[in-house]
Protein backbone atom coordinates (compact mmCIF):
# COMPACT_ATOMS: atom_id res chain seq x y z
CA UNK A 1 0.00 0.00 0.00
CA UNK A 2 1.28 3.37 -0.84
CA UNK A 3 0.73 6.42 1.13
CA UNK A 4 -0.75 9.33 -0.89
CA UNK A 5 1.67 11.71 -2.08
CA UNK A 6 1.77 14.91 -0.31
CA UNK A 7 0.43 17.78 -1.72
CA UNK A 8 3.57 19.19 -2.64
CA UNK A 9 3.24 23.08 -3.16
CA UNK A 10 5.16 25.16 -4.68
CA UNK A 11 8.31 26.94 -3.23
CA UNK A 12 6.94 30.20 -1.72
CA UNK A 13 8.05 32.91 -4.08
CA UNK A 14 11.28 34.99 -2.61
CA UNK A 15 10.44 37.52 -0.17
CA UNK A 16 12.01 40.05 -2.32
CA UNK A 17 15.01 41.80 0.19
CA UNK A 18 13.15 44.85 2.49
CA UNK A 19 13.91 47.78 0.68
CA UNK A 20 16.52 50.09 2.82
CA UNK A 21 14.08 52.97 4.36
CA UNK A 22 14.67 56.08 2.80
CA UNK A 23 16.93 58.53 4.61
CA UNK A 24 14.65 61.16 5.61
CA UNK A 25 15.09 64.88 4.53
CA UNK A 26 16.05 68.11 5.80
CA UNK A 27 12.85 69.04 7.20
CA UNK A 28 11.89 66.27 9.08
CA UNK A 29 15.07 65.03 10.70
CA UNK A 30 14.72 68.23 12.86
CA UNK A 31 11.33 66.65 14.08
CA UNK A 32 12.82 62.90 14.30
CA UNK A 33 14.28 61.79 17.80
CA UNK A 34 18.27 60.84 18.08
CA UNK A 35 18.99 62.45 14.40
CA UNK A 36 21.97 64.81 13.84
CA UNK A 37 21.51 68.08 11.32
CA UNK A 38 24.18 69.80 10.34
CA UNK A 39 25.64 73.06 11.31
CA UNK A 40 23.71 75.64 8.76
CA UNK A 41 20.12 73.82 9.66
CA UNK A 42 20.85 73.97 13.58
CA UNK A 43 22.07 77.98 12.35
CA UNK A 44 19.13 78.24 10.69
CA UNK A 45 16.78 76.93 13.64
CA UNK A 46 18.64 78.93 16.44
CA UNK A 47 17.75 82.06 14.31
CA UNK A 48 14.13 80.82 13.83
CA UNK A 49 13.87 80.27 17.69
CA UNK A 50 15.24 84.19 18.39
CA UNK A 51 12.66 85.14 15.66
CA UNK A 52 10.34 83.55 17.41
CA UNK A 53 11.10 84.99 20.72
CA UNK A 54 11.31 88.96 19.06
CA UNK A 55 7.58 88.01 17.79
CA UNK A 56 6.37 87.28 21.14
CA UNK A 57 8.36 90.53 22.80
CA UNK A 58 6.68 92.30 19.86
CA UNK A 59 3.55 91.18 20.23
CA UNK A 60 3.77 90.85 24.41
CA UNK A 61 0.52 92.59 26.12
CA UNK A 62 2.53 93.38 29.56
CA UNK A 63 3.14 96.82 30.01
CA UNK A 64 5.97 96.54 32.18
CA UNK A 65 7.72 94.95 29.16
CA UNK A 66 9.58 98.17 27.17
CA UNK A 67 9.14 97.51 23.88
CA UNK A 68 12.50 96.30 22.23
CA UNK A 69 13.12 100.05 20.42
CA UNK A 70 13.13 101.56 23.91
CA UNK A 71 15.36 99.15 25.15
CA UNK A 72 17.91 99.69 22.17
CA UNK A 73 17.27 103.42 22.95
CA UNK A 74 18.03 103.07 26.48
CA UNK A 75 21.27 100.62 26.01
CA UNK A 76 22.59 102.98 23.85
CA UNK A 77 22.24 106.39 26.07
CA UNK A 78 23.69 103.80 28.63
CA UNK A 79 26.38 103.18 26.53
CA UNK A 80 27.43 106.58 25.57
CA UNK A 81 26.26 108.76 28.07
CA UNK A 82 25.55 106.82 31.15
CA UNK A 83 29.13 104.91 31.79
CA UNK A 84 28.00 101.56 30.98
CA UNK A 85 31.21 100.49 29.09
CA UNK A 86 33.24 101.25 32.50
CA UNK A 87 31.26 99.74 34.55
CA UNK A 88 31.65 96.36 32.50
CA UNK A 89 35.14 96.75 33.01
CA UNK A 90 34.70 97.07 36.51
CA UNK A 91 32.69 94.14 36.76
CA UNK A 92 35.12 92.10 34.28
CA UNK A 93 38.07 92.64 37.23
CA UNK A 94 36.29 91.66 39.58
CA UNK A 95 35.28 88.37 38.52
CA UNK A 96 38.55 87.64 36.94
CA UNK A 97 40.35 88.65 39.97
CA UNK A 98 37.81 86.04 41.75
CA UNK A 99 38.03 83.83 39.02
CA UNK A 100 41.91 83.53 39.41
CA UNK A 101 41.63 82.92 43.09
CA UNK A 102 38.98 80.24 42.63
CA UNK A 103 40.93 78.12 40.26
CA UNK A 104 44.13 78.18 42.18
CA UNK A 105 42.34 77.12 45.44
CA UNK A 106 39.85 75.01 43.94
CA UNK A 107 42.76 73.15 41.57
CA UNK A 108 44.92 72.56 44.16
CA UNK A 109 42.42 71.46 46.68
CA UNK A 110 41.70 68.95 44.21
CA UNK A 111 44.67 67.86 43.14
CA UNK A 112 45.00 66.91 46.75
CA UNK A 113 42.70 64.25 47.08
CA UNK A 114 44.69 62.13 45.83
CA UNK A 115 46.63 61.99 49.22
CA UNK A 116 44.52 60.36 52.35
CA UNK A 117 45.35 63.28 54.38
CA UNK A 118 44.07 66.21 52.62
CA UNK A 119 40.53 64.22 51.67
CA UNK A 120 38.66 65.74 54.72
CA UNK A 121 39.10 69.08 54.12
CA UNK A 122 38.70 68.76 50.56
CA UNK A 123 34.98 66.98 51.35
CA UNK A 124 34.35 69.55 54.06
CA UNK A 125 35.12 72.23 51.76
CA UNK A 126 33.10 71.05 48.93
CA UNK A 127 29.76 70.71 51.93
CA UNK A 128 29.90 74.44 52.16
CA UNK A 129 28.16 74.85 49.19
CA UNK A 130 24.92 74.32 51.04
CA UNK A 131 25.44 77.33 52.65
CA UNK A 132 23.70 80.37 51.52
CA UNK A 133 25.74 83.70 50.40
CA UNK A 134 23.60 86.03 52.10
CA UNK A 135 23.82 84.75 55.59
CA UNK A 136 27.75 85.18 54.96
CA UNK A 137 27.67 88.78 54.36
CA UNK A 138 27.78 90.01 57.83
CA UNK A 139 30.59 87.57 59.21
CA UNK A 140 32.65 88.35 55.97
CA UNK A 141 31.90 91.94 56.21
CA UNK A 142 33.49 91.74 59.88
CA UNK A 143 36.81 89.64 58.42
CA UNK A 144 37.34 91.87 55.09
CA UNK A 145 36.20 95.28 55.92
CA UNK A 146 33.98 95.27 53.27
CA UNK A 147 34.08 96.73 49.68
CA UNK A 148 36.10 95.54 47.36
CA UNK A 149 37.45 92.75 49.27
CA UNK A 150 34.01 91.35 50.15
CA UNK A 151 32.81 90.79 47.34
CA UNK A 152 36.09 88.94 45.99
CA UNK A 153 35.91 87.26 48.96
CA UNK A 154 32.29 86.39 48.28
CA UNK A 155 32.28 85.71 44.67
CA UNK A 156 35.53 83.11 45.15
CA UNK A 157 33.65 81.31 48.30
CA UNK A 158 30.99 80.74 45.93
CA UNK A 159 32.60 79.93 43.34
CA UNK A 160 35.48 77.65 45.17
CA UNK A 161 32.51 75.07 46.87
CA UNK A 162 31.00 74.59 43.80
CA UNK A 163 34.24 74.01 41.52
CA UNK A 164 35.52 72.00 44.47
CA UNK A 165 33.29 69.46 44.30
CA UNK A 166 33.02 69.07 40.61
CA UNK A 167 36.59 69.03 40.26
CA UNK A 168 37.13 66.74 43.43
CA UNK A 169 34.91 64.24 41.33
CA UNK A 170 36.65 64.20 38.08
CA UNK A 171 39.67 63.62 40.36
CA UNK A 172 38.35 60.75 41.93
CA UNK A 173 36.85 59.49 38.75
CA UNK A 174 39.88 58.68 37.11
CA UNK A 175 40.51 54.79 36.10
CA UNK A 176 42.58 52.82 38.58
CA UNK A 177 43.68 51.70 34.73
CA UNK A 178 45.09 54.95 34.29
CA UNK A 179 47.72 55.07 37.22
CA UNK A 180 48.55 51.47 36.54
CA UNK A 181 49.48 51.91 33.11
CA UNK A 182 51.60 54.33 33.94
CA UNK A 183 53.45 52.48 36.89
CA UNK A 184 54.12 49.92 34.38
CA UNK A 185 55.89 51.95 32.19
CA UNK A 186 58.16 52.76 35.27
CA UNK A 187 56.93 56.44 35.92
CA UNK A 188 57.39 57.93 39.30
CA UNK A 189 54.59 58.93 41.65
CA UNK A 190 55.13 62.88 40.70
CA UNK A 191 54.91 61.89 36.75
CA UNK A 192 51.88 60.02 37.49
CA UNK A 193 50.41 63.17 39.28
CA UNK A 194 51.48 65.41 36.41
CA UNK A 195 50.58 63.14 33.81
CA UNK A 196 47.11 61.63 35.08
CA UNK A 197 45.82 63.85 37.62
CA UNK A 198 46.87 67.61 36.46
CA UNK A 199 47.61 67.25 32.04
CA UNK A 200 44.74 64.11 32.15
CA UNK A 201 41.96 66.12 33.71
CA UNK A 202 42.73 69.65 32.46
CA UNK A 203 40.09 70.18 29.71
CA UNK A 204 37.75 69.37 32.73
CA UNK A 205 38.96 71.90 34.79
CA UNK A 206 38.41 74.12 31.95
CA UNK A 207 34.97 73.73 31.63
CA UNK A 208 34.45 73.17 35.01
CA UNK A 209 36.04 77.28 35.27
CA UNK A 210 33.50 77.98 32.27
CA UNK A 211 30.31 76.84 34.04
CA UNK A 212 31.89 78.51 37.36
CA UNK A 213 32.47 81.51 35.37
CA UNK A 214 28.53 81.70 34.73
CA UNK A 215 27.71 80.71 37.65
CA UNK A 216 30.42 83.81 39.20
CA UNK A 217 29.09 85.57 36.44
CA UNK A 218 25.24 84.91 37.83
CA UNK A 219 25.75 85.94 40.89
CA UNK A 220 27.48 89.63 40.12
CA UNK A 221 24.51 91.14 40.34
CA UNK A 222 23.86 90.39 43.95
CA UNK A 223 27.74 90.98 45.21
CA UNK A 224 27.84 93.98 43.81
CA UNK A 225 24.86 95.20 45.36
CA UNK A 226 26.46 94.68 48.98
CA UNK A 227 28.94 97.34 48.14
CA UNK A 228 27.74 99.99 45.17
CA UNK A 229 30.46 102.10 46.39
CA UNK A 230 32.75 100.81 43.83
CA UNK A 231 30.46 100.42 40.84
CA UNK A 232 30.04 97.81 38.00
CA UNK A 233 27.30 95.82 35.99
CA UNK A 234 25.35 95.09 39.15
CA UNK A 235 25.53 98.50 41.19
CA UNK A 236 24.30 99.85 38.15
CA UNK A 237 21.40 97.83 37.32
CA UNK A 238 20.00 97.81 41.38
CA UNK A 239 20.25 101.59 40.46
CA UNK A 240 18.21 102.10 37.97
CA UNK A 241 15.98 99.26 39.48
CA UNK A 242 15.47 101.79 42.08
CA UNK A 243 14.33 104.41 39.81
CA UNK A 244 12.10 102.11 38.05
CA UNK A 245 13.96 102.83 34.94
CA UNK A 246 12.77 99.68 33.40
CA UNK A 247 14.41 100.12 29.76
CA UNK A 248 17.57 101.05 31.00
CA UNK A 249 16.78 97.53 33.17
CA UNK A 250 16.44 95.60 30.63
CA UNK A 251 19.20 97.00 28.84
CA UNK A 252 21.27 96.29 30.59
CA UNK A 253 20.09 92.37 31.47
CA UNK A 254 20.80 92.40 27.95
CA UNK A 255 24.27 93.54 28.19
CA UNK A 256 24.99 90.77 31.59
CA UNK A 257 23.61 88.55 28.71
CA UNK A 258 25.28 89.20 26.02
CA UNK A 259 28.64 89.32 28.01
CA UNK A 260 28.27 86.69 29.46
CA UNK A 261 27.71 84.60 26.54
CA UNK A 262 30.97 86.08 25.04
CA UNK A 263 32.98 85.40 28.22
CA UNK A 264 31.85 81.79 27.58
CA UNK A 265 32.41 81.60 23.78
CA UNK A 266 36.04 82.84 24.12
CA UNK A 267 36.50 80.36 27.10
CA UNK A 268 35.21 77.59 24.93
CA UNK A 269 37.57 78.71 22.01
CA UNK A 270 40.77 78.53 24.54
CA UNK A 271 39.68 75.34 25.76
CA UNK A 272 40.27 73.88 21.58
CA UNK A 273 43.32 75.69 21.26
CA UNK A 274 44.92 73.97 24.71
CA UNK A 275 43.32 70.59 24.32
CA UNK A 276 42.74 70.07 20.52
CA UNK A 277 42.40 66.23 21.49
CA UNK A 278 38.57 67.14 23.02
CA UNK A 279 36.93 67.51 19.30
CA UNK A 280 38.45 64.25 18.15
CA UNK A 281 37.31 62.36 21.18
CA UNK A 282 33.67 63.86 20.37
CA UNK A 283 34.01 62.79 16.90
CA UNK A 284 35.23 59.61 17.92
CA UNK A 285 31.79 59.31 20.18
CA UNK B 1 50.85 15.25 24.47
CA UNK B 2 50.41 17.52 27.31
CA UNK B 3 52.76 18.38 30.11
CA UNK B 4 50.12 18.30 32.67
CA UNK B 5 49.39 15.59 34.42
CA UNK B 6 45.86 14.45 35.20
CA UNK B 7 43.62 16.81 34.38
CA UNK B 8 42.40 18.19 37.69
CA UNK B 9 45.29 17.67 40.27
CA UNK B 10 45.82 18.79 43.33
CA UNK B 11 46.88 22.09 43.59
CA UNK B 12 49.66 21.55 45.32
CA UNK B 13 51.28 18.73 42.87
CA UNK B 14 51.48 21.52 39.91
CA UNK B 15 54.72 23.07 40.35
CA UNK B 16 56.68 20.33 38.98
CA UNK B 17 54.00 18.63 36.86
CA UNK B 18 53.38 21.96 34.51
CA UNK B 19 56.73 23.42 33.94
CA UNK B 20 57.39 24.17 30.38
CA UNK B 21 59.68 22.11 29.13
CA UNK B 22 62.86 23.69 27.63
CA UNK B 23 66.54 23.74 28.01
CA UNK B 24 67.11 26.77 29.08
CA UNK B 25 67.45 28.92 32.02
CA UNK B 26 63.92 29.91 34.30
CA UNK B 27 62.49 33.13 32.77
CA UNK B 28 59.59 33.25 34.96
CA UNK B 29 58.94 31.32 37.96
CA UNK B 30 55.18 32.03 39.48
CA UNK B 31 54.96 28.84 42.88
CA UNK B 32 52.43 28.86 44.73
CA UNK B 33 50.84 31.94 44.69
CA UNK B 34 47.49 32.33 46.19
CA UNK B 35 45.03 35.62 46.67
CA UNK B 36 41.57 36.42 48.37
CA UNK B 37 39.77 39.27 48.04
CA UNK B 38 36.80 39.35 50.72
CA UNK B 39 35.38 36.06 50.79
CA UNK B 40 36.73 35.05 47.56
CA UNK B 41 39.42 32.73 47.07
CA UNK B 42 40.87 34.18 44.42
CA UNK B 43 43.90 32.37 43.24
CA UNK B 44 45.16 29.05 44.67
CA UNK B 45 48.01 27.95 44.18
CA UNK B 46 49.41 28.95 41.33
CA UNK B 47 52.47 27.21 39.98
CA UNK B 48 53.94 27.37 36.40
CA UNK B 49 57.21 28.21 35.00
CA UNK B 50 58.42 29.70 31.69
CA UNK B 51 62.10 28.39 30.40
CA UNK B 52 63.78 29.62 27.68
CA UNK B 53 63.44 27.66 24.77
CA UNK B 54 66.79 27.24 22.73
CA UNK B 55 67.13 26.80 18.99
CA UNK B 56 70.70 26.74 17.55
CA UNK B 57 71.08 29.49 15.03
CA UNK B 58 68.01 31.54 15.70
CA UNK B 59 67.04 33.70 18.29
CA UNK B 60 63.82 32.63 20.01
CA UNK B 61 61.80 34.06 22.60
CA UNK B 62 58.66 32.54 23.94
CA UNK B 63 55.19 33.03 23.97
CA UNK B 64 53.02 31.64 26.34
CA UNK B 65 49.48 31.56 26.08
CA UNK B 66 47.68 31.55 30.06
CA UNK B 67 44.17 30.15 28.73
CA UNK B 68 40.91 30.66 31.01
CA UNK B 69 37.52 31.95 31.27
CA UNK B 70 36.11 34.87 31.61
CA UNK B 71 36.02 36.24 35.42
CA UNK B 72 38.42 32.98 36.39
CA UNK B 73 41.04 35.46 38.09
CA UNK B 74 43.53 35.92 34.62
CA UNK B 75 43.87 39.90 35.03
CA UNK B 76 44.27 39.81 38.59
CA UNK B 77 47.39 36.99 37.78
CA UNK B 78 48.65 39.86 35.90
CA UNK B 79 48.50 42.02 38.13
CA UNK B 80 50.31 40.11 40.54
CA UNK B 81 52.95 39.34 37.86
CA UNK B 82 53.36 43.02 36.94
CA UNK B 83 54.32 43.73 40.67
CA UNK B 84 50.67 46.05 40.84
CA UNK B 85 49.53 43.79 43.46
CA UNK B 86 50.83 41.50 46.04
CA UNK B 87 50.01 37.69 46.30
CA UNK B 88 48.13 36.35 49.99
CA UNK B 89 51.32 33.92 49.09
CA UNK B 90 53.48 32.53 47.38
CA UNK B 91 56.52 34.20 44.94
CA UNK B 92 56.84 35.13 41.68
CA UNK B 93 60.11 35.71 40.39
CA UNK B 94 62.15 36.49 37.17
CA UNK B 95 65.22 35.92 35.35
CA UNK B 96 67.83 34.55 38.64
CA UNK B 97 65.26 34.37 40.49
CA UNK B 98 64.92 38.61 40.61
CA UNK B 99 61.40 39.65 42.30
CA UNK B 100 59.70 41.29 40.03
CA UNK B 101 58.19 44.74 40.30
CA UNK B 102 55.93 47.39 38.79
CA UNK B 103 57.83 49.34 35.88
CA UNK B 104 60.23 46.07 35.25
CA UNK B 105 57.34 43.94 33.45
CA UNK B 106 55.49 45.04 30.46
CA UNK B 107 51.95 44.86 30.49
CA UNK B 108 49.27 45.97 27.30
CA UNK B 109 46.46 45.79 29.22
CA UNK B 110 43.28 45.08 27.41
CA UNK B 111 41.81 48.18 25.78
CA UNK B 112 45.49 49.60 25.41
CA UNK B 113 44.95 52.74 27.55
CA UNK B 114 46.95 55.83 26.20
CA UNK B 115 47.41 59.01 27.23
CA UNK B 116 44.61 60.97 25.59
CA UNK B 117 46.08 64.04 25.97
CA UNK B 118 49.59 63.12 24.27
CA UNK B 119 50.00 62.93 20.50
CA UNK B 120 51.41 59.22 19.69
CA UNK B 121 54.90 60.98 19.80
CA UNK B 122 54.22 62.28 22.87
CA UNK B 123 53.07 58.75 24.93
CA UNK B 124 55.78 57.38 23.75
CA UNK B 125 58.17 60.26 24.98
CA UNK B 126 56.73 60.22 28.20
CA UNK B 127 57.21 56.12 28.35
CA UNK B 128 61.02 56.98 27.63
CA UNK B 129 61.05 59.74 30.61
CA UNK B 130 59.45 57.47 32.80
CA UNK B 131 62.10 54.65 31.85
CA UNK B 132 64.96 57.73 32.44
CA UNK B 133 65.61 58.23 29.10
CA UNK B 134 66.59 61.98 28.61
CA UNK B 135 64.47 63.93 26.25
CA UNK B 136 66.23 63.80 23.07
CA UNK B 137 67.10 60.06 23.29
CA UNK B 138 63.64 58.92 24.39
CA UNK B 139 61.86 61.09 21.34
CA UNK B 140 64.83 59.27 18.55
CA UNK B 141 64.05 55.93 19.98
CA UNK B 142 60.27 56.65 19.57
CA UNK B 143 60.68 58.10 16.41
CA UNK B 144 62.71 54.44 15.77
CA UNK B 145 59.96 52.46 17.58
CA UNK B 146 56.61 53.95 15.55
CA UNK B 147 58.41 53.25 12.63
CA UNK B 148 59.18 49.77 12.90
CA UNK B 149 55.56 49.22 13.97
CA UNK B 150 54.29 51.02 11.08
CA UNK B 151 53.04 54.20 12.86
CA UNK B 152 55.48 56.35 11.48
CA UNK B 153 52.55 58.71 10.18
CA UNK B 154 50.54 58.72 12.98
CA UNK B 155 53.32 60.91 15.05
CA UNK B 156 50.87 63.74 15.71
CA UNK B 157 47.65 61.59 15.92
CA UNK B 158 46.15 61.54 19.16
CA UNK B 159 44.82 58.54 20.53
CA UNK B 160 41.15 58.81 19.77
CA UNK B 161 42.51 59.20 16.65
CA UNK B 162 43.75 55.59 15.98
CA UNK B 163 42.13 52.83 15.36
CA UNK B 164 41.70 50.02 18.10
CA UNK B 165 44.34 48.12 16.07
CA UNK B 166 46.73 51.30 16.23
CA UNK B 167 46.54 52.44 19.60
CA UNK B 168 47.29 48.73 20.42
CA UNK B 169 50.70 48.49 18.76
CA UNK B 170 51.21 52.30 20.74
CA UNK B 171 50.57 50.30 23.44
CA UNK B 172 53.42 47.56 22.47
CA UNK B 173 55.90 49.81 21.38
CA UNK B 174 55.50 51.86 24.66
CA UNK B 175 56.52 49.12 26.58
CA UNK B 176 59.69 48.36 24.31
CA UNK B 177 60.86 51.94 25.33
CA UNK B 178 62.66 50.52 28.02
CA UNK B 179 64.36 47.08 27.90
CA UNK B 180 61.86 44.60 29.33
CA UNK B 181 62.60 41.06 28.72
CA UNK B 182 58.66 40.41 29.74
CA UNK B 183 55.72 41.27 28.24
CA UNK B 184 52.42 40.61 29.64
CA UNK B 185 49.67 41.05 27.31
CA UNK B 186 45.61 41.01 28.40
CA UNK B 187 43.05 39.98 26.13
CA UNK B 188 44.94 41.22 23.15
CA UNK B 189 42.83 39.32 20.31
CA UNK B 190 39.52 40.79 21.78
CA UNK B 191 36.97 42.45 19.38
CA UNK B 192 39.92 41.97 16.61
CA UNK B 193 38.81 41.39 12.84
CA UNK B 194 40.33 38.89 10.82
CA UNK B 195 43.34 40.88 9.42
CA UNK B 196 43.98 42.47 12.07
CA UNK B 197 44.32 39.47 14.20
CA UNK B 198 46.88 38.27 11.85
CA UNK B 199 48.57 41.28 12.32
CA UNK B 200 48.63 41.22 16.03
CA UNK B 201 49.41 37.34 15.87
CA UNK B 202 52.92 38.27 13.80
CA UNK B 203 53.60 41.37 16.02
CA UNK B 204 53.84 39.41 19.37
CA UNK B 205 55.84 36.43 17.79
CA UNK B 206 58.18 39.58 16.19
CA UNK B 207 58.32 41.03 20.18
CA UNK B 208 59.35 37.98 21.55
CA UNK B 209 62.29 36.97 19.15
CA UNK B 210 63.92 40.37 19.48
CA UNK B 211 65.61 38.85 21.94
CA UNK B 212 66.65 35.60 23.02
CA UNK B 213 65.35 36.31 26.65
CA UNK B 214 61.54 37.41 25.88
CA UNK B 215 58.72 36.28 26.90
CA UNK B 216 55.44 37.17 25.94
CA UNK B 217 52.77 35.95 28.07
CA UNK B 218 49.38 36.03 26.28
CA UNK B 219 46.23 35.90 28.63
CA UNK B 220 43.34 35.25 26.52
CA UNK B 221 40.09 33.36 26.48
CA UNK B 222 40.37 32.89 23.02
CA UNK B 223 41.66 29.58 22.58
CA UNK B 224 42.33 29.28 18.75
CA UNK B 225 44.44 32.15 18.74
CA UNK B 226 46.36 31.43 21.80
CA UNK B 227 47.09 28.34 20.20
CA UNK B 228 48.28 29.69 17.00
CA UNK B 229 50.55 32.12 18.43
CA UNK B 230 52.32 30.55 21.57
CA UNK B 231 54.57 28.07 22.12
CA UNK B 232 53.66 26.89 25.32
CA UNK B 233 49.43 27.20 26.85
CA UNK B 234 48.94 26.69 30.46
CA UNK B 235 45.02 26.30 31.43
CA UNK B 236 43.69 28.84 34.90
CA UNK B 237 40.71 27.33 36.32
CA UNK B 238 38.84 26.10 39.37
CA UNK B 239 38.50 22.37 40.36
CA UNK B 240 35.25 21.60 40.64
CA UNK B 241 32.86 19.52 42.99
CA UNK B 242 30.24 16.65 42.13
CA UNK B 243 27.72 19.24 41.81
CA UNK B 244 30.10 21.03 39.04
CA UNK B 245 30.27 24.21 41.65
CA UNK B 246 33.51 25.46 41.93
CA UNK B 247 35.59 24.43 45.07
CA UNK B 248 38.42 26.34 44.72
CA UNK B 249 40.16 29.57 43.75
CA UNK B 250 42.18 29.19 40.19
CA UNK B 251 45.15 26.93 39.51
CA UNK B 252 46.76 26.04 36.56
CA UNK B 253 44.70 22.66 35.07
CA UNK B 254 46.87 21.97 32.24
CA UNK B 255 49.89 22.63 30.33
CA UNK B 256 50.38 22.13 26.40
CA UNK B 257 53.81 22.18 25.21
CA UNK B 258 53.08 22.82 21.47
CA UNK B 259 56.81 22.82 20.44
CA UNK B 260 57.21 18.96 21.70
CA UNK B 261 53.77 18.96 19.65
CA UNK B 262 55.45 19.84 16.95
CA UNK B 263 52.96 22.73 17.16
CA UNK B 264 54.54 25.93 17.31
CA UNK B 265 57.14 28.32 15.61
CA UNK B 266 55.26 27.57 11.77
CA UNK B 267 53.35 29.67 9.98
CA UNK B 268 50.22 28.46 9.00
CA UNK B 269 49.85 25.32 11.58
CA UNK B 270 46.08 26.13 12.40
CA UNK B 271 45.42 24.21 8.69
CA UNK B 272 46.70 20.92 10.28
CA UNK B 273 45.06 18.26 11.72
CA UNK B 274 47.31 17.90 14.64
CA UNK B 275 46.38 21.42 15.47
CA UNK B 276 42.83 20.98 15.08
CA UNK B 277 42.91 18.23 17.50
CA UNK B 278 44.94 19.99 19.87
CA UNK B 279 42.41 22.60 19.51
CA UNK B 280 38.86 20.17 20.05
CA UNK B 281 40.84 18.94 22.98
CA UNK B 282 41.94 22.06 24.69
CA UNK B 283 38.23 23.68 24.19
CA UNK B 284 36.75 20.77 26.06
CA UNK B 285 38.67 21.31 28.63
CA UNK B 286 37.92 25.22 28.79
CA UNK B 287 34.32 24.19 29.25
CA UNK B 288 34.50 23.06 32.66
CA UNK B 289 37.16 25.42 33.61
Amino acid sequence: MTTPAAKILPPPPEAAPAPCPAEPGRLARIFLPNRAVDRPTMLALVALWALGAFVVWLASPWETLPRPGEVWTAFGALWWKGGMGPELFTTLKLITHALVLTIAISMALSYLTVIAFFRPLVAAISKLRFLGLTGLVFPLTLLTGGGYALKVVLLTFGMTTFFVTAMAQVVMEIPREQFDYLRVLGASEVRILWEVVVRGTIDKAFDITRQNLAMGWAMITMVEGISRAEGGIGAMILNQNKHFHLAEVYAILFAILGFGLLLDYLMGLFVRLVCPYVAFERVAR
Amino acid sequence: MTAAGPPTPPPAAHHEALSAAGPGEILLDVEDVCLRLGDNQILEKVSFQVKDRVRPGQVTGQVVGLLGPSGVGKTRLIRLIAGLDRPDSGSITGIHKQPLQAGTVGVVFQDYPLMRHQTVLGNMIVAGLASGLPRADAAAKARALLDRFGLGDRLGFYPAQLSGGQRQRVAIAQQMMRQKQLLLMDEPFSGLDPVTLAEVTKLLVEVANMDELNTVVVVTHDVRSALVVSDTVFMLGRNRGPDDKAVTGACIQHCYDLVVEGLAWRPGIEGEPRFREVEHEVRDRFRVL
